[in-house]
């Protein structure tokens, strides 16, 4: 009975979207209205526009960059809500935390150290780089909050001696909004619009550091929210 | 262009990121800033919505881009139920001072009130976007901050309650997201009023169809209606109560005002099969809903189960698409809100001061509460739809709709309702006030603490007073509701 | 079904979709309820990017020496912007497993509606 109104439901749902999906323009079409409308002013535009060679962060941080102000805020509040559902480590199983478990071979205690400036070093090249080539923010911020995890393995750093301090992490997490909420003002002063840039020919310079600013702003925050998720979900 | 509408977006996003930086080690801070933030709020908010009453709605483009090359946000008529996301969150913060001291870990407190400003945030943002993916990601914020304050209590049964609720919340959004990328698919654009006009030039039915049902079916789950309403009675009873406020009262008509939002797009289809089935799934949610909640013993599990009810109510009333009917649906979203606040925050008072949640156990709290189980008594009325509360403006305006559109059937449904409803606020009245206690610590029970029982005082007297200045929501969605019922 | 045909990686997709909600309905251990909401959550990533794709187009970077049609960047910011979402919603859903199996000793969906 169970089996076949599991069956039903799957049935109810699978029909009409694949009916509905053949009705769709094809993909890969360039005469569809995906590659006609908003995008080809993106692709015609966008580079002189947004100064951002890398149209997907140009749409990311320029034209769309409330999305983006919301998705940082998303990361924020999946670390809020794992902070306000897991109990601290006092209550969690005994023995739990950097003591437990496999002890980290040497082997890969010494390898971490040895690359850990290089993985730096390429996360923060993707960060800056991110308007001009593949890149950007969020992916140089999991790339560093990677590292701290890491770090944070070998040099035996729990929830009680964090590798960045408690009250340092708290701000350093929410630098993505911080950093969206000081480019917002400062382009509502340049340009009288909320999040907008300085269009004006002498600007350039002033619209990539801007951009590079945010980017900094997701990276720095991005790897402190993964960490602070690490721990927080480690500690028990 | 005027600046609030975004800043009162973002302001209270970026105090939420803020609120565990600034109250660390000091959890009392941090309920004054959530509440300084959304004072603040409650403000801005007014403001937007005195000047979409005066001059009508309005937009801005974020970024100084024009729609459809960025996002725009657009206030209109239905927007206004920002001011009231913001007036009853403020009210809950308030609330929650006593409360969350005594029903949290001091670890937690400070990531409370900053997921509250977040959802505080987020609902803000939903109602005033005029962007389709923009709605998708504030719809995520309010997810994700209602997820986690459901579970945030801690306890046996709240994690597997938001697990639940978090994996109907995340398929109806993946469903969502799936209907956005069709839209996109067909007109290249994300932005509401453009893909409304670039719909109607679409050749193919089948996947407008499958967007249309998709997004209703999605949003009619992050409502709660019947049947799809099975995450919401345990999120709904088993969170803090200050949390069951919020989620009741607000969280819930997200849905609804999502559907308010996407079924403009389907201008051009023909919605009346549509239409009916809402109508028919509002009429059987209203009776099963208040059907179930005859039967609870719980105090908070009744009123999840009137919220359903309610939800019911305002969807069989869109399904009625008359003018009268819709602005009886738009009259109830912020009227239930109103109640169901008062009655959440009232009960959890009473639970808070006795320590006990069932209609057996509560026998006599009228005399040790008086005040308290007056606001309840108030809010009962309330929902059961008698003049002159809040209550009894809405589901007579979506009765007079359904005799308008000749459903006399519908217009019984809503009258069975109440009095359905009307039986277990007799068996409530009763046990409070005219039963002898069950337990002897009854009679030692205090009445709440002020800044618990001042919140609940005023939801009540809004209730009344929404009941007696109910004409002037009505003026002020009337064009918002023309424009709807008139294009669909 | 020609049309269906021409669309095939849509109908991919939405395979893919039907079977991550087969999954969450279906079974009964918590994490693989997860496990099927990602697959769900994936279909629909990989079909909004692919609605941006054109025939014999690249990534949307301009840039000197890139030429020929790109593919759009609209659906690749909805994508990632989605995919963090679905992160931010995975994770919190771990952790609530985390909280579940700590409180009452099973991930199973059968055996935690009999006790609560």
């Amino acid at each position: 009975m169970r089996k076949s109104l599991v069956a039903i439901t799957i049935a109810a749902a699978a029909v009409p979207m694949l009916i509905g999906v053949a009705g769709l323009p094809r993909p890969g079409d360039p005469s569809a209205a995906v590659h006609t409308h908003v995008a080809a002013r993106y692709i015609a535009e966008g580079a002189h526009e947004t100064g951002a060679d890398n149209l997907v962060t140009g749409v990311l941080l320029n034209y769309r960059g409330f999305d983006t102000f919301g998705e940082v805020m998303i990361i924020f509040a999946a670390l809020a809500a794992v902070m306000a559902v897991l109990p601290r480590g006092a209550t969690g199983l005994p023995g739990a935390g950097a003591a437990s478990g496999i002890p980290i071979s040497p082997i890969v205690a010494f390898i971490i150290r040895l690359t850990a400036p290089f993985i730096a070093a390429f996360g923060a090249f993707v960060i800056f780089k991110g308007h001009v080539s593949p890149g950007g923010g969020f992916q140089g911020g999991v790339i560093l909050g990677a590292l701290l995890m890491m770090l944070s393995l070998v040099l035996g750093r729990g929830v009680d001696r964090p590798l960045i301090p408690a009250r340092s992490a708290r701000w350093l997490q929410a630098a993505a909004p911080l950093a969206f909420f000081a480019v917002g003002v400062l382009g509502l002063g340049l340009t009288g619009a909320v999040l907008g840039y300085p269009a004006e020919p002498g600007r350039e310079l002033l619209r990539e550091l801007m951009m590079i600013f945010l980017e900094i702003g997701i990276g720095v925050g991005g790897g402190a929210i993964i960490l602070g998720l690490f721990l927080e979900t480690r500690g028990e | 262009m005027s600046h609030w509408l975004p800043l009162a977006v973002i302001v209270p996003l970026v105090a939420g990121a803020l609120t565990p930086a600034l109250a660390h080690g000091r959890p009392g801070l941090a309920r004054a800033w959530a509440v300084a933030v959304t004072a603040w709020c409650t403000f801005a908010t007014a403001l937007l919505t005195s000047r979409v009453a005066l001059t009508g709605p309005f937009s801005y483009e974020m970024g100084g881009w024009a729609a459809p090359w960025g996002i725009e946000l657009r206030f209109d008529e239905f927007s206004a139920a920002a001011l009231f996301i913001c007036v009853i969150m403020l009210l809950v913060l308030v609330f929650s001072g006593p409360y969350v001291r005594r029903a949290l870990p001091e670890a937690r407190i400070t990531w409370y009130y900053s997921l509250l400003l977040i959802n505080l945030g987020g609902m803000i943002g939903f109602v005033v976007t005029g962007d389709l993916f923009n709605l998708f990601v504030f719809m995520e914020l309010v997810a994700v901050s209602s997820y986690a304050l459901v579970a945030v209590g801690g306890g046996r049964t709240a994690a597997l309650a938001a697990f639940k609720y978090l994996i109907a919340g995340a398929v109806s959004s993946a469903l969502i997201l799936f209907c956005i990328g069709v839209l996109y698919s067909l007109t290249g654009s994300l932005n509401m009023a453009d893909v409304a006009l670039r719909l109607a030039t679409i050749e193919s039915p089948a996947p407008v169809m499958l967007a249309l049902a998709g997004m209703t079916v999605a949003f009619l789950v992050k409502a709660g209606l019947f049947p799809v309403h099975v995450w919401l009675p345990d999120a709904h009873a088993i969170a803090p109560t200050p949390i069951n406020a919020v989620s009741s009262a607000l969280v819930v008509k997200l849905g609804i005002i999502g559907l308010l939002r996407i079924l403009p797009l389907f201008g051009a289809v023909s919605l009346a099969p549509l239409y009916e089935a809402l109508a028919w799934l509002g009429a059987i949610s209203v009776l099963a809903g208040a059907f179930f909640a005859l039967f609870q013993q719980d105090i908070k599990l009744m009123l999840a189960y009137s919220t359903i009810s309610n939800i019911g109510y305002i969807v069989l009333g869109l399904g009625l698409a008359g003018e009268l009917a819709v602005t009886g649906a738009g009259i109830h979203v912020l009227n239930h809100a109103l109640i169901k606040a008062a009655l959440f925050l009232a009960a959890g008072a009473m639970i808070h001061q006795s320590g006990y949640r069932t209609l057996h156990d509560l026998r006599g709290i009228g005399r040790a509460m008086p005040w308290t189980t007056l606001a309840l008594l108030v809010g009962a009325l309330s929902i059961v739809g008698l003049p002159p509360t809040a209550g009894f403006l809405g589901k007579w305006y979506i009765a007079l709709g359904a005799l308008e559109a000749g459903r006399p059937g519908f217009a019984v449904v809503v009258l069975a309702g109440a009095l359905i409803i009307f039986a277990y606020l007799a068996r409530m009245l009763n046990a409070f006030y005219f039963r002898a206690p069950s337990h002897e610590e009854m009679l030692a029970v205090r009445e709440a603490p002020a800044s618990m029982l001042l919140p609940v005082l005023v939801l009540a007297a809004l209730c009344v007073l929404g009941g007696l200045l109910g004409r002037w929501p009505v003026m002020l969605i009337a064009p918002a509701v023309g424009r709807l019922v008139g294009g669909g | 079904m020609a049309a269906l045909w021409g669309n095939i990686d849509y109908a991919a997709f939405v395979v893919l979709f039907c079977i991550g909600l087969y999954i969450i309905i279906a079974k009964q251990n918590l994490i693989k309820k997860l496990l099927g909401l990602n697959i769900m959550e994936t279909a629909v990533f990989a079909f909004v990017v692919t609605s941006g794709m054109v025939d014999g187009g690249t990534a949307p970077i301009v840039g000197p020496g890139m030429s020929g049609p790109f593919a759009s960047p609209l659906p690749h910011a909805m994508v990632l912007t989605g995919i963090v979402v679905a992160v931010s919603i995975t994770a919190l859903a771990l952790c609530l497993i985390i909280e579940i199996y700590r409180q009452c000793g099973t991930l199973e969906a059968d055996e935690l509606k009999g006790a609560e």
